[in-house]
């Protein structure tokens, strides 16, 4: 045995521990540490400065379940999810689809389609809240059209959520659109080729050909859009502050009103802690998803 | 022991002993005092009035104590309670910080508990008799279990609106008093393509000083009780308020789309822009009747405007009943000391000077953006210079006159951040439609018994 081969061995000997532990360390004490002082927290009334921390058990939880904000809050996030994840895909792939034929142009294309993605929306929303307002440019259009429409949109219980939904559409297709693209690239072109050669028309091999194929970058995406629509903060925050009347309160803008707002830091953990287990299951049930897609 | 089994244990107590290392970064300790009431270095936090004019405040103070460096960290008002929590809770880098009266952002109620009592420092500044030299709700609002918590620094009232009064002339506009004149008014402006009457009901705080000057005007003082529990919400008089409130919505009194826009910065954008004549604004807006201060607001509201005139007015009598006038204010902002700071004695002077000095409360009565707390600063009307003096001067003076010698009638102060989130859900409930005004009222009783 060389030299060399002796000090391979011994090194791959040593525990993969020391490697890991600074992250492992920084994992453990704040990620986790953080959970668990979040879910003491849900035990307590208490306004997160004052001294006195009153213990009140899981009362603030089932205070919870009689809190018709929260369920409005859940039932927008579900609403949410179902119809941004849904308009969001399809166009991302439609985009995609289109950019892989030979479209002129196609690098333009491709970054008016992705820049929105990358705009912070504290910067789009107040651009946001004047378009769809009956101040905004949306009504000068259509005032110089003369069609009779106000443009109050936001202002309205019914209607504020499709807006907020809107925005988040018209703000991370692009994701959708980059991923399918990338997806769609992968795929054998022997395949598609066959595909045609048995007589499948192009709307066909997108159906049964390409969107299969890409089955793995939709669950992703769907992982994504669940956490992301359990998280969803600055777009109702900074356009409609979760209002009318709680029309477009989410779960992240609920914990921050509870929490910061009217100082039930007790209350506010005990959403966080729901919104975690929801997150968690959430994952688990696209991990589970993505594994039957696998076999 | 095998070694391996060694090196395992080793390193499972390495992992536990950094994070508790890491866990353990926020823990608190005695802060000793390192300044003297003449020298330190303060960190003053707080939302209002913002740079430049705080920095303009550190500068007076500066020439009378410049070995006390002052500097001020600003958040918006939106994120004020969200930034000072952690940062008073982790004992480092707040010295001096705003708060408000009720419930408010920087709510005295919630962060008490992290102030000094600052009674022997002003009883040494204004002597034993100072409860006679400074505004009593400057006193009353800040003291939380009989200590002084804060020092107020000046007091905003509310309960009138403001009007463009270039734009009244233009269009030929009668100012209203009356619901019908004001109806007529919205209904001229419109035709004209501007805004009557502007609100950003989106953002509640405001929705609830037009509430309450509504509930003044239909039965002066029925409010204030309600909120603090000497009267009923289910009272007929804040249902009827409610009914008035919503008429503002289905009468075009509001613009369209009303709960849509934010009072900060869609209405008083719109308001500045000259794209609306009406808006319910309290006293902090005075300030903008100065020829600076106005083309700042105006520029702000992208906007190549000239300043215009514009004129408090009372709100108008839309339930009949002649009660007008009404103001109600809370201090705008005090400064408090935290109690962990390293600079406390520093701090203090500079809270004392601002809130109790002739030379602090000058400035700040001569900015008109508050009332000032000690009573003999008021404004010096050979220096302050308006936009129109002609048509100003004698209103604007009449107006700060009137707001600081109102009755007690608190704007925030005695609302709660439970009844205040609820008022804000009624009153947006109520302007939708989705919520009655007798089940509204019935909502706020039922807030105010849960709270207490």
């Amino acid at each position: 045995m060389s030299t060399q081969n002796v000090r391979k061995s011994k090194f791959a000997k040593v525990s993969g521990l020391p490697w890991v532990l600074p992250a492992f360390v920084f994992v453990v004490g704040l990620i986790y540490y953080s959970i668990f002082y979040t879910f003491n927290l849900s035990t307590l009334d208490w306004n997160g400065l004052d001294p006195v921390q009153t213990k009140v058990g899981f009362s603030n939880f089932t205070k919870l379940f009689g809190d018709w904000v929260f369920w409005k809050a859940i039932k927008n996030t579900i609403v949410f999810f179902v119809v941004t994840f849904v308009i969001q895909n399809v166009l991302g792939y439609i985009f995609a689809a289109i950019l892989h034929t030979e479209v002129k142009l196609a690098t333009l294309h491709k970054c008016i389609v992705f820049i929105p993605v990358i705009l912070a929306p504290a910067t789009m929303a107040p651009v946001f809240r004047l378009l769809f307002s009956p101040q905004g440019l949306l009504q000068d259009i259509f005032n110089w059209l003369h069609i009779g429409i106000t443009v109050d949109w936001l202002s309205k219980p019914g209607s504020a959520l499709f807006i907020l939904m809107i925005i988040t559409i018209w703000n991370f297709t692009g994701m959708s659109f980059i991923l399918y693209y990338a997806a769609m690239s992968q795929i054998d072109k022997e395949m598609l080729e066959a595909a045609h050669l048995d007589g499948a028309g192009n709307f066909r091999t997108l159906l049964s050909i390409v969107f299969p194929n890409c089955m793995g970058t939709t669950i992703s995406l769907a992982m994504l859009g669940v956490i992301g629509a359990l998280k969803t903060f600055d777009i109702p925050y900074l356009v409609t502050t979760g209002g009318p009347n709680h029309a477009t309160e989410f779960l992240g803008t609920y914990i921050y009103r509870q929490g910061i707002r009217q100082a039930h830091l007790g209350y506010a953990a005990a959403i966080s802690v729901i919104l975690l287990v929801l997150a968690i299951g959430g994952a688990i049930l696209m991990n589970r998803l993505n594994r039957v897609e696998g076999k | 022991m095998k070694k391996s089994m060694v090196k395992r244990i080793m390193a499972i107590a390495l992992v536990v002993v950094l994070c508790i290392g890491v866990t353990a970064c926020g823990g608190s300790k005695p802060v000793e005092d390192t300044s003297t009431e003449t020298s330190g270095e303060v960190v003053w936090w707080g939302w209002t009035p913002g740079s430049p004019t705080n920095e303009e405040y550190i500068a007076e103070f500066n020439k009378e104590y410049p070995d006390i460096k002052v500097t001020w960290k600003q958040t918006s008002i939106d994120d004020y309670d969200a930034t000072i929590r952690p940062a008073l809770a982790n004992n480092e880098g707040v010295d001096a910080f705003e708060v408000s009266a009720g419930s408010g952002n920087g709510g005295i109620q919630v962060f008490a508990g992290q102030a000094l009592d600052l009674t022997d420092a002003v009883k040494e500044a204004l002597g034993d008799g100072y409860k006679d030299k400074l505004n009593e709700a400057s006193l009353t609002t800040m003291t939380v279990d009989g200590k002084l918590k804060a020092l107020g620094v000046g007091t905003v009232y509310s309960g009138n609106i403001w009007i463009n009064q270039d734009l009244f002339d233009k269009y030929n506009v009668k100012v209203p008093t009356t619901y019908q004149e004001w109806k007529d008014a919205c209904k001229t402006f419109k035709e004209n393509g501007i805004d009557g009457f502007v609100q950003g009901a989106g953002q509640g705080a405001f929705n609830i000083d037009t509430f309450h000057a509504i509930a003044d005007n239909v039965s002066p003082g029925t409010f204030t009780k309600a909120a603090t529990g000497e009267g009923e919400w289910t009272d007929p008089a804040i249902v009827k308020a409610l009914e008035l409130w919503k008429g503002l919505f289905d009468d075009g009194i509001m613009q369209d789309g009303a709960l849509g826009l934010q009072q900060y910065p869609d209405a008083n954008n719109l308001f500045m822009s000259q794209k609306a004549a009406m808006v319910m604004m309290g006293s902090w807006y005075t300030s903008n009747t100065l020829p600076n201060t106005m083309k700042a607001a105006i520029e702000a509201a992208s906007s190549t405007a000239e300043p215009f005139t514009m004129l408090p007015v009372d709100f108008p009598d839309i339930a009949g009943t002649g009660n007008v006038g009404s103001f109600f204010g809370d201090l705008d902002y005090s400064t408090a000391i935290s109690a962990t700071s390293a600079n406390v004695k520093a701090a203090t002077t500079f809270a004392v000077w601002l809130g109790t000095s002739q030379k602090g409360q000058q400035m700040i009565a001569d900015s008109l953006n508050v009332v000032p707390s000690l009573l003999s600063a008021t404004p010096d009307w050979d220096v302050v210079e308006l936009v129109n003096p002609e048509k100003q001067n004698e209103a604007i003076k009449e107006y700060v006159e009137n707001a600081s010698s109102s009755p007690n009638n608190p704007r925030f102060a005695s609302i709660n951040a439970d009844l205040n989130q609820s008022m804000m859900d009624v009153l947006a409930g109520v302007a939708g439609g989705t919520i009655t005004p007798e089940d509204g009222s019935a909502q706020l009783a039922q807030t105010q018994a849960d709270s207490e």
